[in-house]
């Protein structure tokens, strides 16, 4: 079986293969006008022959970019009558207070592309104004005359009784099968009315240019005889069909970063730890996520772009803090004489002040070839050479000169501040989840994460940290391990001991069977599939609820005494209090539906034995570690050539093709009988 | 005591870390909170206090008008245990009327730090919580004259001794109030809050040393002050002044309340004058001094330091000015219940002062209240509901653009409206419509941005409170902009009868009910006559403004019937 991932990010197309029984991988510039040539080419320089393929998985920023761009397609929405600008409205919060000009999030369509329809539905699921024909029929006349691609429909209470948007659903599909119509009960049964029709237009958004990419993708796949399967990367950490892709593009938001948590968890399982943080970081990015038993934990809820202004989703997604630090972020000294670096990134073009583009700003990458932690000769596999002298005018004009600093001094501080933003991101998945980090360790990857990881490990007291093999295309490895995943979910509001069992058992019925036929419709056997349910749970009177897993209803019904001890225990975690006595009230319930991929083939290499392909020598370099003045000489190692089971004592630099790992004196490296390397920080 | 050492880099590491704690301390409080006062409105705020009473830092997101004033709070409980008076395992809680100046519902919580031993600091917070006994429930009461029947007062006291609960106050606290059960859960939540913020800043100092994060602290101020001082310079020298009124105090309708401000930049320095405020007044329409204070360092900070982080030394260079008796500096045993009510006027006031020295900095007048209501009673079973919202209402039009709709009040910040549907969920109301309110939004070169309407239909008998100002002075504009459409409550009884309402308390109300709020637009900014005709064209095509008012307030003929426009008119 012959299994490819890619991963389209920003800057660079990463592919992952494991064909004909040996893993292979690429790494090529990201092709923005017409992505799937990207794939092409990465298919190429892995020398992978498409028609051999059997399953293509596949992560991409296309519905991210869609949204952040405004590049959607013109889209109207229906509401309740009364309810119009629910949309417009939002939460009326100004989250930069004291901004006296802030704006609000922008909606995604204008006000005069919206149709109240006269229709009222109750808290309870009771119709208290029907939907009548005539005003059926107005409504699809309006948006048969409004030249819209696509059409959302939020009606309000729809998550407890979607009969009204069903109707409106069934006879838009009539009337005009060509428009991409995203109905909010769908995709999100939960209440909170803006929250939802935000999601709801996202994915109607941003549906018909994703639709139209994922089937030019499947076009140019099937005209170069690919007969396998396409599965696309979610936010919540699972992959879906097509099909599903083309429907939901909206949880297809964070299609890249999870994949390389994935990866990372699996990583942790066969290592044997419990909880580990993975740490990825790229060109513009650092991203941390708490791993614990194999798994990253899943959230629900998520802003598209900017925090204070982006587009509310309400979906499950991989819980990642995401810092604006990464090897393209800028330094710059501001008007008082701080320092600071990020969230401003250079992007691949014109790229660091070393790539001799003529870029002028000093940025990370730029900081780490100063301090003799990167190779100039070895950048990308020797694929391009750097210029030191450019980096060093560059640090000098714009951060050593303004500060009377020297320029490895600048160097360090630009690195060092860096870590510190990065550990921050670190410390919010660990030490801000009650998890000590003593207690953990790092798994990190991308392009520049071995090279500061071990520096941001020591922030916090981590005391381990493993360099997986292929750290720097660990994405779209991850993505060969991901399973089938869709998270379902329904309100159900009541109090833990009274509520009706039938009741309760009705709304794990349904989520079952909507679990199900979703399944059925992928072609995957019910039986194979894992279904996992959990309630949302709170002490009556809280609004936050935690997730508590459930394995029927009847947890929920009569004294509940083990659902009550896993909330109490979890709240205690989390908040550092409970209150055993107090009454609990569950809100939802939730539905984890997976199915574990048949193969296992990216994990097995994973654990594979670990044999080295190049005998390079030893040579020896001046790196800077903690005195910026005192330069330490340093040995400079090729991975590949290392091998398993050797020991190695900082201060050492290990270069690949990818990515360059730098070791700090008297830490430790070993490398593992599978070829990753385990570093223990000598504190 | 070590020496310091500290560096552009150490500095930088200390800066991220003492706001990342107090980030951490609100996202205790507030995911385990059990008053939507906390969880939906962040009616909060969380802070490290170092032990001379100063902000060290504070949360982001929180209230703005909730600005560096823990200290005062904490300085009280200094003063009364002096610094070697406190223990590890110690909590106080602390909200009296005088010494906090705001409504005793606002109860701060603070806990030592201690580093080997010594005292290094406070971490502390604030929260509203639901009900705190005495005669007021919900926001919106004006039934109050004096603190102590606004309920219940505790200064600086020590609710866990070196980890020792005081079960005799917690015992006092149940008996007194209304909703006990979430106010001790919501006390929970930030005594949590504050042994998270103590421990971190604990392990800041264990491996930074004390003397290092002090020197840090100072430094960061020091560029706060610095920026701050880099702003008032730009500023012409002057002295601006500017009136506004507020409609009354809720007990005498008939007379309105002076807000007169007198500002003066002189160099690098900013002083905000309330000599001529208004005097205290009876009922509970009155702030200690830190609602003045507040007032005057929310609108310093808009305008010299709008993106740091809040600290101490944004404000050192505002002097406040404000003398005893003025309705933001009340003599005890004044009513506080209604202390912020004034304070987004009173800012739009100092704006205004200033807006002839920087016109491209002064946005035109807000909606300018708190804009929310409370609905109480009980359900069949005698269990109490409370529902309380917050509105948006339009923001003034702007030297470059249109004002913001819908937006909360510039004391509020990140404060949110309560979804419809959750409303619906935990009360026994219908939610008949919540959308922009057209033509609300005052006329302009740059338009004010609308207010909402939010009509609701009672379910069940119950009473309510309606607080809704500035009739007297509407939203104004800013060079030739016209006023925004001030707020109204509309009653519509279940008989037809209907009344309109700027003010009332315990309102009662019947199963039929309905009440619909309007909350006001934006001022408008600039001669209407000058805006753009497609942006007018624009606005008609989306019902933002109707052709009458775009003929009537702009001298604008709308290109025929628009399609969009007319289908809105069929369908609304």
């Amino acid at each position: 079986m012959n299994i490819v991932g890619v991963d389209i990010g920003g800057t660079f197309t990463d592919l992952v293969g494991y064909v004909g029984g040996h893993i292979v991988t690429s790494k090529t510039s990201t092709v923005p006008a017409d992505p799937t040539k990207g794939i092409a080419t990465s298919l190429d320089l892995a020398g992978c022959e498409t028609g051999s393929v059997d399953e293509l998985l596949h992560g991409s920023t296309i519905a991210i970019n869609t949204v952040l761009e405004r590049k959607g397609a013109r889209t109207a929405l229906l509401t309740t009558t009364g309810f119009r600008d629910v949309y417009a409205i939002g939460r009326s919060n100004r989250i930069e207070a004291f901004n006296l000009f802030f704006e609000r999030p922008e909606p995604l369509m204008p006000r005069d592309l919206t149709f109240e329809v006269r229709e009222r539905i109750l808290a309870t699921g009771e119709v208290l104004e029907p939907l009548d024909e005539k005003t059926l029929d107005e409504a699809v006349a309006w948006v048969d005359g409004m030249g819209v691609e696509a059409v959302a429909v939020c009606l309000l209470h729809a998550y407890v009784n979607p009969e009204h948007e069903r109707r409106i659903g069934a006879a838009l599909r009539q009337r005009r099968p060509d428009l991409f119509i995203t109905l909010s009960h769908e995709i999100l049964r939960e209440y909170r009315e803006y929250e939802r029709t935000s999601t709801t237009v996202l994915n109607a958004f941003v549906g018909p240019r994703v639709g139209g990419y994922l089937r030019r993708l499947d076009g140019y796949l099937r005209d170069a005889s690919f007969g396998g399967k396409v599965h696309i990367m979610r936010s919540n950490g699972g992959v879906m069909s097509l099909r599903l892709a083309q429907e939901q593009p909206v949880s297809m938001m964070e299609s890249g970063p999870v994949a390389g948590m994935i990866g990372a968890g699996r990583l942790s399982k066969l290592l044997g730890l419990e909880r580990c943080v993975g740490f990825d970081m790229g060109g513009t990015t650092a991203k941390s996520s708490l791993l614990t038993g194999g798994a990253p934990v899943i959230e629900t809820g998520y802003v598209i772009g900017d925090k204070a202004t982006g587009q509310p989703m309400q979906l499950p997604v991989v819980d990642i803090v995401e810092v604006g630090a990464g090897g393209g972020s800028i330094a710059w000294v501001d008007k008082t004489g701080g320092l600071h670096v990020g969230p401003k990134s250079v992007g691949a073009d014109p790229g660091p002040a070393c790539y001799g583009k003529g870029s002028a700003d000093p940025v990370v990458t730029d900081a780490d070839l100063l301090l003799g932690r990167i190779n100039p000769r070895r950048f990308l596999n020797g694929g391009m050479a750097l210029d030191v002298e450019a980096a060093r005018r560059a640090m000098q004009e714009k951060v050593a000169g303004p500060l009377a600093l020297s320029v490895p001094q600048a160097a360090h501080g630009v690195v060092r501040i860096a870590d510190a933003a990065m550990s921050l991101s670190v410390r919010a998945v660990s030490v801000n989840k009650g998890v000590d980090p003593r207690d953990t360790a790092m798994i990190a990857f991308g392009g520049a994460g071995p090279l500061h990881a071990i520096s941001i490990a020591r922030e916090i007291f981590i005391p381990t940290v493993v360099i997986p093999k292929l750290p720097g295309t660990f994405s779209a490895l991850g993505m060969l391990m991901a399973s089938w995943r869709q998270d379902f979910v329904q309100t159900l509001i009541g109090r833990v001991g009274d509520l009706q069992a039938s009741h309760a058992e009705e709304v794990f019925a349904e989520l079952a069977a909507a679990g199900r036929d979703q399944l059925t419709r992928d072609g995957i056997d019910p039986a194979t599939a894992d279904f996992r349910y959990y309630a949302d749970l709170r002490y009556v009177g809280q609004e936050h609820a935690i997730s508590i897993p459930v394995e029927s209803a009847a947890l929920l019904t009569g004294e509940a005494r083990t659902v009550r001890d896993r909330f109490d225990r979890e709240h205690d975690k989390r908040y550092g209090q409970s209150a055993p006595s107090e009454t609990m009230e569950v809100v939802s319930l939730r539905l984890v539906l997976t199915a574990a991929r048949s193969d296992s083939l990216a994990e097995q290499w994973l654990s594979q034995p670990w044999t080295p392909d190049s005998d390079a020598g030893t040579e020896h370099r001046d790196v800077v570690f903690d005195d910026p003045e005192r330069p330490v000489k340093t040995q400079i190692l090729w991975r590949n050539a290392l091998k398993a089971g050797a020991r190695i004592v900082g201060p050492a630099v290990i270069e690949e093709p990818n990515s360059t790992i730098l070791i700090h004196p008297d830490d430790e490296v070993r490398v593992t009988d599978a070829g990753h390397l385990v570093v223990t920080l000598k504190y | 005591m070590t020496k310091a050492t500290t560096d552009p880099i150490t500095i930088e590491v200390v800066r991220n870390a003492v706001v990342a704690y107090a980030d951490e301390m609100a996202d205790v409080l507030s995911k385990s909170a059990y008053n939507m006062m906390i969880y939906e409105v962040r009616d909060y705020c969380c802070g490290l206090i170092d032990t001379e009473g100063r902000m060290i830092s504070q949360n982001r997101g929180g209230l703005p008008i909730f600005l560096a004033d823990l200290g005062v709070a904490v300085e009280d409980g200094i003063k009364r245990y002096g610094l070697d008076g406190f223990a590890e395992g110690d909590v106080l809680v602390m909200n009296h009327g005088h010494i906090c100046g705001q409504h005793l519902n606002n109860v701060v919580v603070y806990a030592p730090c201690f580093h080997d031993g010594e005292l290094i600091g406070f971490a502390a917070n604030r929260a509203h919580w639901v009900d705190i006994g005495g005669g007021r429930q919900g926001f919106g009461s004006n039934a109050t004259t004096d603190i102590y029947s606004e309920g219940l007062q505790m200064r600086s006291l020590k609710i866990y001794d070196a980890g020792k609960a005081n079960e005799t106050l917690l015992q006092i606290i149940r008996d007194n109030i209304r909703y006990p059960d979430a106010s001790l859960g919501d006390l929970r939540a930030q005594i949590a809050s504050c042994q998270v913020g103590a421990r971190r800043f604990g392990e800041l100092v264990g491996r930074y040393s004390r003397a290092t994060v002090d020197e840090c602290v100072a430094t960061i101020w020091a560029q706060a002050d610095r920026q701050v001082r880099s702003v008032i310079e730009k500023i012409p020298d002057g002295t601006y002044s500017a009136t506004s009124f507020l409609d009354n105090d809720g007990r005498a309708l008939d007379k309105p309340l002076r807000i007169k401000v007198t500002v003066t930049v002189a160099g690098a320095r900013m002083s905000v004058d309330f000599s001529e405020m208004n005097p205290q007044v009876d009922g509970p329409l009155n702030s200690g001094r830190s609602g003045g204070i507040a007032a005057a360092r929310v609108a310093f900070k808009a305008l010299t330091s709008p993106n740091l982080d809040v600290n101490e030394g944004c404000f050192r260079s505002l002097d406040v000015v404000l003398p005893e008796g003025t309705m933001l500096s009340a003599r005890p045993p004044a009513a506080l219940g209604q202390w912020s009510i004034a304070l987004p006027t009173v800012i739009d006031t100092i704006l205004k002062a200033l807006a002839p020295a920087v016109p491209e900095m002064i946005p035109a007048a807000h909606k300018g209240d708190m804009g929310g209501c409370s609905f109480f009673g009980f359900y069949g079973d005698g269990s109490r509901f409370l529902l309380m919202n917050i509105f948006g209402g339009g923001w003034g039009g702007r030297p470059h653009g249109d004002g913001a709709s819908a937006s909360v009040s510039v004391c509020q910040g990140d404060v949110r409206n309560t979804p419809v549907e959750l409303q619906e969920i935990k009360y026994p109301f219908v939610i008949e419509r919540h959308m922009l309110r057209p033509d609300s939004g005052g006329a302009g070169r740059y338009r004010g941005g609308l207010g909402v309407e939010l009509t609701y239909r009672v379910l069940r008998a119950c009473k309510g409170n309606i607080n809704f100002d500035r009739t007297v002075t509407p939203p104004w504009g800013l060079d030739g902009g016209k006023e925004g459409a001030v707020s109204l409550a509309i009653i519509e009884r279940a008989d037809g009868r209907t009344e309109n309402v700027n003010k009332a308390t315990n309102v009662a109300f019947e199963p039929g009910d309905r009440v619909t709020f309007l909350t006001a637009g934006g001022g408008g900014y600039g001669d209407p006559r000058e805006r753009d005709h497609g942006l007018l064209q624009s606005d008609i095509e989306k019902g933002l403004v109707s052709t009458e008012a775009a003929r009537r307030d702009y001298g604008f003929a709308a290109k025929g019937e628009s399609q969009p426009a007319m289908r809105m008119a069929a369908n609304s």
